[in-house]
């Protein structure tokens, strides 16, 4: 009986399972089924693939509408490019590369530009008119020539206001845009399929020209059917047909994107990896784990309190830094907000309006401290926003202001502001007390906000910390709501503070804090109207000089970007233009065999 | 109870409709531009403004909301902000499957283990077992489930890696053919799985344990018991069957916890789920797809609660509707 009744309950047991593993094996195969193009790879796929995981997914494999780094990063590899431009590391000045020509001369061993689709070019003496010779022996992936027209047509999608292309203000020079719309007609001609001639309506340093005529073209013949309205929405954005070293193999939206090496590629050849893989991985700890065991090879931004967990890893992992971009700071407010959005009126800040204060400000906070905790030796002093790796133009007389918490409290008391009976300052009755902002997710800001928080109350300033989602923090520091906030500012090669420091708060959308300087003004126009840049160089160090002079922010730290790299990599050569720079140069050390 | 069924489907579509509504307005008052991002550096100012007027969001906020009733009403939620402008149904129809996967795997595992664990812990009451269960279950339904996704990952990913962190398969999977294709699927979605099922099953457990002592000292019981039926059969048969009556109910209203749960696990192990399109909706402030989401977890919680409904009256004579 016993026997009897445990044999029923197995094979209903059995049954139960079997339809329940057939039922999962249905839910895996209906998810499964939306998968990609990818082929057969087999189970070594590993061995010839480069896995770079990213916090998010391309958005458009387009370079006229794509926005996002990622999408950069892979477009980059897909299309091909007018020149080709290389950072100096020995002036920190951008050049730029056409296969017979250089903008400047190479300072160390340089290779032939050979992935430049212009051979030479000519700029004319009153610099108003560019005009490239192009290659003829470059052709898009489906054998079609790469022509001049290609250009003109990419240059027509890149200035249109429906498409809304984020490189639009490349076009800003050429002429016509002086009234509101490029004139094409005149401002962009392809007299052959190898002469390109680009007219501006203002005379333009060359380097500048060569930058903002360098955009990536499309082919014409394959767009030319998609209406401008239809332009972003178009299925060609997700089949991209470009000539560079790599094409698009799969793209798993939100999951994966696979390009592989295009055998036909001369510009300049093949990638040495038969495929890179683009894995979204959003959550930092994941990507740490799986570059601790081998499973991805590229993770970007690795926190410095993780890199002795790094060196301990299963897989070989070498810490990898390009140059110094980003810094961060604390934006003091230069003038009262509530007067200026209620009136229109400038008035000093009650708290940070003088540079006095700020000077002090900037003492009283111990930057090295911040430094030496959490950036250990990937952190630089920062004095203002040109960066040391920009050799040609930064200050290096600059001595920047020690953390000396005495004489911060001197200089506040020579500005008014003494001790109350609860110990914060006061002046004319107005305690020394503001709410400092900063936005949620950065734990290195989280760091140095309590540091900062500790240094004030130091010297008698009660700061209190706040915390925001990021999109409420920068919408409050657009429509200048905040008093004290910490930030971050991901610097440009070419220089441009117009838009951070410009006087006129109306047109200077980042001049966050209200900072207004006619003489820092002026420098910046001077520097601008010379034609070689490196005769820009006196106004740019007096530049520095008055941004330290009149602290409008307090210039915390450049942080020195650090990228976690699998020892299988070879080849690499990161730059400050880019991590993945010359990644079709890049081999992997067991697919060395398998590379073409 | 057709009528009944019939008439709460007729209530759900206002009640979701008034959910979508208020998310509409709600979503456009918070803090935040969908052309945020367009704004920065070396961007021209014109450019968030043409991605505004692309996205109709310079028009009145009545003429907006009438726009995307009209819309709505003939099915179109609208094309999406933040992903390539993709209509967001095609995004919701390529996140949906995967989500469902976790939900319906996450929810026999959740029954399978709260069951088991309850039946024990009840048929041995204040046992070394029971105890050292109940400790183990209220330790694991207290345990932050982002927390504990990461510890799985750390231990089982990375200290001992048995188990892939994240994915839902394998580089070079294609090639696997399609059974070691699903395979691989399976092995990336154990960890998942286990840190959303382990702290609900802990939960059922719970239920299923004070269902079972309640039940086991009926008279029914003790007749079955005296009639001279193995404690097997007593068990299985007589005690667990009524037992589960109230623990069936949780099934329909579970389906939205579920879903919540899967929005930090996706995120964490990067499966391109409804969580996850949820969480990035949000944060891009990409209105269409965030009211398009609300729709779908709106109608699953209203769906949920009913089928709870439904489940007690089939499972239990006793309730009439």
């Amino acid at each position: 009986m016993m026997n009897e009744l445990r044999g029923r309950l197995f094979s209903e047991g059995c049954r139960v399972s079997l339809r329940l593993a057939a039922f999962c094996f249905l839910l895996l195969s209906v998810t499964g089924c939306g998968g990609g193009r990818g082929g057969a790879s087999g189970p070594s796929a590993m061995d010839s693939t480069l896995v770079i995981t990213s916090l998010g997914d391309a958005d458009y494999l387009n370079p006229v509408i794509g926005a996002t780094v990622t999408s950069s990063n892979i477009f980059g590899l897909i299309y091909p490019s007018l020149l080709q431009s290389s950072f100096d590391t020995t002036t920190g000045l951008l050049n730029y590369e056409a296969l017979e020509k250089r903008l400047r001369k190479a300072t160390g061993a340089s290779k032939k530009p050979e992935a430049a689709l212009a051979r030479s070019w000519t700029f004319s003496p009153d610099h108003r008119t560019l005009t490239y010779r192009i290659r003829s022996d470059a052709f898009w992936d489906d054998g079609m020539p790469i022509v001049a027209e290609d250009f003109r047509f990419s240059y027509m999608l890149y200035g249109n206001p429906i498409i809304a292309s984020p490189r639009q203000q490349y076009l800003a020079e050429l002429v016509g845009a002086e009234n509101g719309a490029v004139d094409f007609q005149r401002a962009i001609t392809a007299p052959d399929d190898t002469t390109l001639v680009f007219r501006f309506h203002k005379p333009v340093p060359e380097y500048l020209a060569l930058f903002h005529t360098s955009l990536t073209p499309l082919p014409a013949h394959y767009w030319k059917d998609v209406e401008p309205e239809e332009f972003r929405q178009s299925s060609l954005n997700q089949n991209p047909l470009g000539a560079g070293p790599y094409r698009l193999k799969s793209w798993k939206q939100q999951q994966e994107l696979v390009l592989e090496s295009s055998a036909r590629c001369n510009l300049p050849k093949p990638g040495n990896i038969p495929m890179i893989s683009f894995r979204v991985v959003p959550d930092y700890t994941v990507r740490l784990a799986q570059l601790q065991t081998g499973a991805v090879d590229v993770v970007e931004n690795i926190k410095p309190q993780d890199f002795e967990g790094l060196q301990r890893a299963a897989a070989p992992v070498e810490i990898k830094t390009v140059g110094l971009r980003v810094y961060d700071y604390v934006g003091w407010s230069n003038i009262d907000r509530d007067e200026y959005r209620k009136s229109g009126r400038i008035q000093p800040h009650p708290l940070f309006g003088s540079a006095k204060v700020r000077r002090a400000l900037t003492m009283a906070i111990d930057r090295q401290s911040i430094m030496d905790g959490y950036l250990k030796e990937y952190g630089e002093l920062c004095s203002s926003d040109i960066s040391p790796s920009l050799k040609w133009a930064y200050n290096n007389t600059i001595v920047p202001y020690a953390f000396n918490a005495r004489k911060a409290s001197d200089m506040l008391r020579e500005e008014g502001w003494v001790p109350g009976p609860d110990g914060i300052l006061q002046k004319a009755g107005r305690k020394f007390s503001f709410s400092l902002y900063t936005n949620a997710g950065n734990e290195r800001r989280n760091y140095a906000s309590v540091i900062i928080q500790q240094n004030l109350r130091a010297v008698g300033i009660l700061c209190r910390l706040e915390v925001q989602e990021s999109n409420v923090f920068f919408e409050n520091l657009q429509s200048r709501r905040l008093d004290a906030w910490m930030a971050g500012w991901s610097i440009g090669l070419e220089i441009d503070p117009m838009d951070v420091w410009g006087s006129d708060l109306e047109t200077s959308r980042f001049n966050f804090t209200g900072y207004r300087n006619p003489d820092l003004d002026h420098l910046c126009m001077l520097a601008k109207k010379k034609m070689d840049p490196l005769e820009a160089k006196p106004y740019w160090l007096e530049y520095q000089e008055l941004l330290h002079r009149d602290q409008p922010v307090t210039f915390l730290y450049w942080i020195r970007e650090t990228q976690g790299f699998n020892g299988r990599i070879q080849g690499e050569e990161l730059n400050i233009s880019g991590v993945f720079y010359n990644i079709d140069d890049w081999t992997l050390r067991p697919s060395a065999t398998l590379a073409p | 109870m057709l009528t009944y069924i019939f008439k709460r489907l007729l209530i759900a579509v206002p009640l979701i409709f008034g959910v979508l509504t208020l998310t509409f307005f709600i979503i456009r008052l918070a803090p935040g531009d969908p052309a945020a991002f367009f704004i920065q550096p070396g961007i021209s100012p014109n450019v968030a403004m043409q991605i505004r007027e692309q996205y109709g969001l310079n028009e009145a906020l009545p003429v907006q909301y009438l726009k995307w009733l009209m819309n709505v009403l003939q099915g179109d939620f609208g094309r999406s902000f933040s992903r390539a402008q993709q209509p967001v149904i095609d995004v919701i129809a390529g996140a949906l499957p995967i989500t469902v996967t976790i939900a319906v795997l996450t929810l026999i595992a959740n029954f399978m283990l709260g069951i088991i664990i309850g039946v024990v812990s009840a048929v041995r009451q204040n046992s070394f077992l029971d105890r050292f269960m109940t400790v183990g279950a209220l330790f694991f339904y207290s345990m932050p489930e982002f927390w504990f996704a990461l510890m799985m990952i750390i231990l089982f990913a990375l200290k001992i890696p048995i188990f892939p962190a994240s994915g839902l398969n394998e580089i070079g999977a294609e090639g696997f053919g399609p059974f070691g294709f699903a395979m691989d699927r399976l092995w990336h979605l154990v960890l998942p799985v286990t840190v959303l099922s382990i702290n609900g099953a802990a939960g059922i457990a719970r239920y299923v344990r004070g269902s079972m002592l309640e039940v086991i000292r009926q008279d029914y019981i003790r007749t079955a018991r005296a009639k001279g039926l193995p404690e097997r059969v007593v068990i299985m048969r007589h005690a667990l069957r009524n037992a589960l009556l109230p623990v069936i109910t949780l099934m329909g209203s579970s389906l939205p916890f579920i879903f919540s749960g899967a929005l930090f696990i996706e995120v964490i192990f990067a499966f391109p789920g409804m969580g996850r399109v949820t969480v990035e909706a949000i944060f891009a402030r990409d209105y269409p797809l965030i009211i398009a989401n609300t729709f779908i977890s709106g109608t699953l919680i209203v769906f949920g609660n009913l089928l709870a409904d439904v489940l007690y009256a089939v499972v239990d004579p006793r309730i009439k509707l």
